[in-house]
């Protein structure tokens, strides 16, 4: 089961609200590379890694990951402050507003409800650590992108360390890429699906 | 029912007691008898976890790394998956 810790990952403590700020951050709440998708992806995944190895690297990660949903719903929670309708109307947050006051609601910047759509999960290890690998690297730029047009160094300390565990993430994934690979047939690692074709998996255990 | 199976069972409603009346405390904050039946539960609930986590390997990332945590059964294998 899980359980909560009444803390950040890494602290936010913005000075400033911003509600056009808000919104750009609001991508990596819900959107398509955003840390909800992260999360359901690994903690959907887990469950056909065929080794302990990947069991516990995709249930850390996609633990970590809620954590930082938590960073970035506190991200938003913070820009979104004490704003008069004025300042929600120059920020061009109207849109959300008015349909979520300043509530945290998991959409992307364009206000696209969140999709698993975004997200994959293929009971086939390599298929699902490349696509693990891909999705760190979205959201990189994502994160790169964020860093672009927003100039608060408060929320760009917060989004520096979320983009640098991105980074992390990937390291990690390419590295239990390289253990389920070194033990599958080396001369052809796609001769059988060790998530499904479990009686030919021993070795992966 | 092996020996760890039920001693994670027992772990288990231990915990489901406990987070029962945290529950219950979220929207009475001032009961002291529910407070009080909590302590107790959870003076049992550490010993029992001290007993398993010493002699299965941990439960939780803070309990433990590396083998212990890789290798002990994930919670949604089926037994006979379990091959050390």
């Amino acid at each position: 089961m899980f359980s909560y810790e009444k803390m950040l990952q890494y602290p936010v403590n913005i000075k400033n609200p911003n509600p056009k700020y808000a919104q750009i951050v609001l991508e990596q709440y819900g959107g398509p590379d955003g840390e909800l998708g992260a999360s359901l992806r690994y903690l959907s995944q887990r469950f056909s890694m065929p080794c302990p190895e990947l069991k516990g690297l995709l249930t850390d990660i996609g633990t970590e990951e809620l954590g930082h949903l938590e960073m970035i719903g506190a991200i938003v929670y913070q820009l979104t402050r004490n704003l008069s309708v004025e300042e929600i109307k120059k920020g061009g947050f109207d849109a959300y507003f008015v349909n979520h006051t300043t509530g945290v609601y998991p959409a992307g910047a364009n206000g696209m409800p969140f999709n698993a759509g975004s997200l994959a999960s293929k009971g086939d290890v390599i298929t699902d650590l490349h696509e693990n690998m891909a999705a760190e690297q979205k959201a990189r730029t994502t994160y790169d992108n964020i860093l672009r047009l927003v100039d608060d160094p408060d929320v760009r300390d917060a989004i520096k360390f979320l983009r640098e565990r991105e980074i992390v993430h990937y390291q990690r994934f390419g590295e239990g890429l390289r253990i389920a690979t070194d033990k599958l047939n080396e001369k052809n690692f796609y001769a059988f699906n060790p998530s499904f074709d479990t009686r030919c998996n021993r070795k992966m255990r | 029912m092996n020996t760890r199976k039920a001693m994670l069972l027992k772990l288990g409603s231990l915990q489901f007691s406990l987070w029962e009346l945290h529950l219950y405390l979220d929207t009475h904050p001032m009961d002291t008898a529910a407070e009080a039946r909590y302590r107790g539960y959870k003076k049992c609930y550490d010993e029992v976890r001290a007993e398993f986590t010493e002699k299965y390997g941990p439960l939780s990332p803070s309990e433990g790394n590396g083998e212990k945590w890789l290798k002990s059964p994930w919670p949604w294998e089926k037994q006979e998956e379990c091959v050390k």
